[in-house]
């Protein structure tokens, strides 16, 4: 069984209630006590000017003590007033004959110490509550002991009606509050319902929608503000998947297609050798093309599982940058460009000098697939800011437009279809660059204007500061 | 060059096609070859005969290929194993060496790749490292870095004679791409951008060996890859 309420608007309205409940408990008694001792204080204080009063009206008679009262023995009408005189010996001098012989108390026992008013609460025989205060007096023939006594009843009504109040108002105002707040949490949580139910209606098939926010200031209009942010994020990140299945769909399809169609046009009627051999041969290249693109594959994603481990060492980024140009200088030298690398030779980076070149090898192919024949290339070292070295590789090819920038490192993306697959890559090239940049902690970024070339810079944290001269 | 007597290699291999492939291209080059379809039976094979050489596929039905090795290796059976994967996460390949394999190759190898790594570990003990290298009338030196054709001195740059070299010590042989990635320019992967410097140099080479002399000795097996030999 469950006793705690699941939903966020019980629990606020429990919290309220229960709040509350405490609130009101604490003031109720709060001034019940205070209205109890205030009340009593009066009381006291009438009973010690009651008991003055009739101080000054004892009289002496033959045989004992009378008290002569303008209202008769009762007292004020009001409050009826209990009187009893005592000699200190516990002798009775006088009662009041509402008492009906009912004591206000044991009698004053001779030796005790007498107090000058002491007020108790006494019971009388017959139930009835009744202040009493007693006091000494000096009598022209000794002390004599007074008790005046106040029923208690009237203040007991009051108070009592007080409770009654308090005890009614009490369940009342909690059962209001209850209800208010639950008014209340529903008020404030419509929002959050209202945004569970747009969100319910988003599906990856749909990721364009978006929460519609009131006032984007306030909390619940930043809470949709990172929703929409999450859901543009995974839009990116769907369209992204999308494109990859469709293109990597393409990139294993055609060569399959190619070794497919090559292998039953060359069955249907009889060849030379010489003829089967070349279609044996055209096949395996698609064999080779399809074998590079699954180790690319393979090799991108041990890399997504974390699975490559790096053989760090501490490496001239320069050093680096002048083997893959070696390994690439004929590519060039067939098209009469140039590759320049500049750059201070003890500029250093902790990295895996193979799969460093490897990510520098794919850049710098790319840069002289592109560029013009006779131009020039340049690969350049530096320093940048907070311990973080760069190599850019600039080339003076015919660039990249902005709008597909920011996908040139996606798996299979293409910037021009037709082009690039002569070229025979796997359109892996640059997201192997990506995956080597950023597995060694840095960063590859692309900077292209139409018409003026590419800058690639590859940025790594410094593993040496350079030797000072 | 035929082998006087003939050696004889064991392929354990399960996929029917592959061994067929192999027992053929084995059995061209002059071996002789026995193939077990299983584990247990290569086990069996291998304890009753004779090998030069097991060729031993880790991913076999029965019996693993690690097991059925290391079980060969604890009897003392010192035999060269070359074992094929087509796991190559680095932990798996460390495990086969382990196990007691001389070499491994992760499929799909190229054919060329398995023929020289066949003959690298059947002529280990002879050990023919002869400085002089020769084809017809082309002749290298490779301790003195000179190439000759015809008596001719050949302009060569490091990087062509290496390649070159390489050719010529596989002459006869067909040499793949990914082997002249790996021994030639020391690159860990073949990348896209190395076979078009791959064509470049032999284009280059080409140019210096054969055009000058009318006999071309450089010749491109389509799909497969380069091969330095006389034309019959």
């Amino acid at each position: 069984m469950k006793l705690y309420p699941t939903s966020v608007r019980s629990r606020l309205t429990l919290w309220y209630v229960g709040v509350l409940a405490v609130l009101l408990l604490a003031y109720g008694a709060g001034s019940f006590f205070y209205l109890l001792l205030s009340m009593r204080h009066q009381m006291d204080h009438n009973l010690l000017e009651d008991k003055e009063t009739v101080e000054g009206q004892i009289v002496t008679k033959p045989g004992g003590l009378t008290v002569q009262s303008h209202h008769g023995e009762e007292g004020e009408p009001s409050v009826r007033r209990f009187i009893e005189i005592w000699t200190p010996d516990g002798k009775l001098l006088y009662r009041t004959a509402q008492l009906q012989g009912q004591a206000l108390g044991a009698p004053p026992v001779l030796g005790e110490k007498l107090k000058r008013n002491e007020f108790a609460s006494v019971v009388l025989s017959n139930g009835l509550r009744v202040r009493v205060v007693t006091s000494f007096h000096h009598m022209e023939n000794g002390l004599i002991v007074i008790r005046v006594g106040h029923n208690e009843e009237s203040m007991g009504r009051e108070l009592n009606e007080f409770g009654t109040v308090l005890a009614i108002g009490f369940p009342l105002g909690v059962f209001l509050a209850g209800i208010g707040g639950y008014a209340l949490a529903h008020k404030a949580l419509a929002p959050i319902s209202a945004m569970a139910r747009e969100t319910k209606k988003i599906s990856a098939e749909d990721l364009a929608a978006r929460l519609s926010i009131r006032n984007p200031q306030d909390e619940l209009g930043q809470l949709g503000a990172v929703f929409n942010n999450m859901l543009s994020r995974l839009q990116q990140a769907f369209e992204r998947l999308r494109r990859f299945t469709a293109d990597a769909s393409h990139e294993l399809r055609t060569p399959l297609t190619a070794m497919r169609s090559v292998g039953e046009v060359a069955l249907q009627d009889g060849k030379t050798a010489a003829e089967y051999r070349d279609v044996i041969g055209s096949m395996l290249e698609e064999v080779d093309h399809l074998t590079r693109l699954v180790e690319s594959l393979l090799v991108l994603s041990r890399a997504d599982a974390g699975h490559v481990r790096l053989n760090r060492e501490e490496v001239s980024l320069v050093s680096v940058a002048q083997e893959a140009v070696s390994v690439l200088e004929v590519l060039a030298e067939e098209k009469r460009q140039t590759v320049a690398v500049t750059g201070e030779p003890s500029l250093a980076v902790f990295a895996d000098r193979l799969i460093l070149r490897q990510a520098i090898v794919n850049l710098l192919d790319n840069a002289i697939k592109y560029s013009p024949p006779d131009s020039r290339i340049l690969v350049r070292a530096g320093e940048g800011e907070a311990d973080e070295v760069f190599l850019e590789i600039i080339d003076r090819g015919p660039g990249i437009p902005i709008e597909q920038q920011p996908y040139v490192f996606d798996r299979f993306y293409r910037v021009d279809e037709a082009r690039t697959r002569e070229w025979g890559g796997t359109g892996l090239g640059l997201s192997i660059t990506r995956w080597a940049v950023e597995a060694h902690d840095g960063d590859v970024t692309l900077k292209s204007q139409e018409g003026s070339g590419s800058v690639f810079r590859v940025s790594l944290p410094l593993a040496r500061k350079p030797a000072q001269p | 060059m035929p082998e006087k007597a003939q050696l004889r290699i064991l392929v354990v291999e399960d996929e029917t096609k592959v061994a067929r492939a192999l027992r053929e291209g084995l059995e061209r080059e002059k071996y002789e070859v026995v193939v077990a379809q299983t584990g247990e039976e290569g086990f069996f094979l291998v304890n009753a005969e004779e090998f030069d050489l097991v060729i031993l596929d880790l991913m076999l039905p029965g019996r693993d290929g690690l097991q059925v090795l290391s079980t060969l290796r604890k009897r003392g059976l010192e035999t060269p194993v070359l074992i094929l994967t087509a796991r190559d996460a680095v932990e798996d390949r460390v495990r086969g060496l382990d196990s007691g394999a001389d070499d491994y190759l992760v499929k799909p190898f190229a054919f060329p790749e398995l023929l020289a790594r066949v003959r690298a570990r059947l002529r280990r003990n002879r050990s023919e490292q002869d400085p002089r290298l020769r084809l017809a009338d082309l002749e290298m030196d490779v301790l003195a870095r000179n190439a000759k054709r015809s008596g001719r001195s050949l302009e060569l740059t490091v990087r062509e004679f290496e390649l070159l070299e390489y050719l010529l010590r596989h002459k006869e042989h067909i040499v793949s791409r990914e082997m002249l990635a790996r021994d030639v320019w020391k690159e860990s992967a073949r990348v896209t951008p190395l076979d078009n410097v791959m064509d470049v140099h032999i284009n280059r080479l080409r140019r210096k060996v054969d055009e000058p002399f009318g006999r071309k000795l450089i010749h491109t097996v389509r799909g497969v890859g380069f091969v330095l030999r006389e034309e019959s």
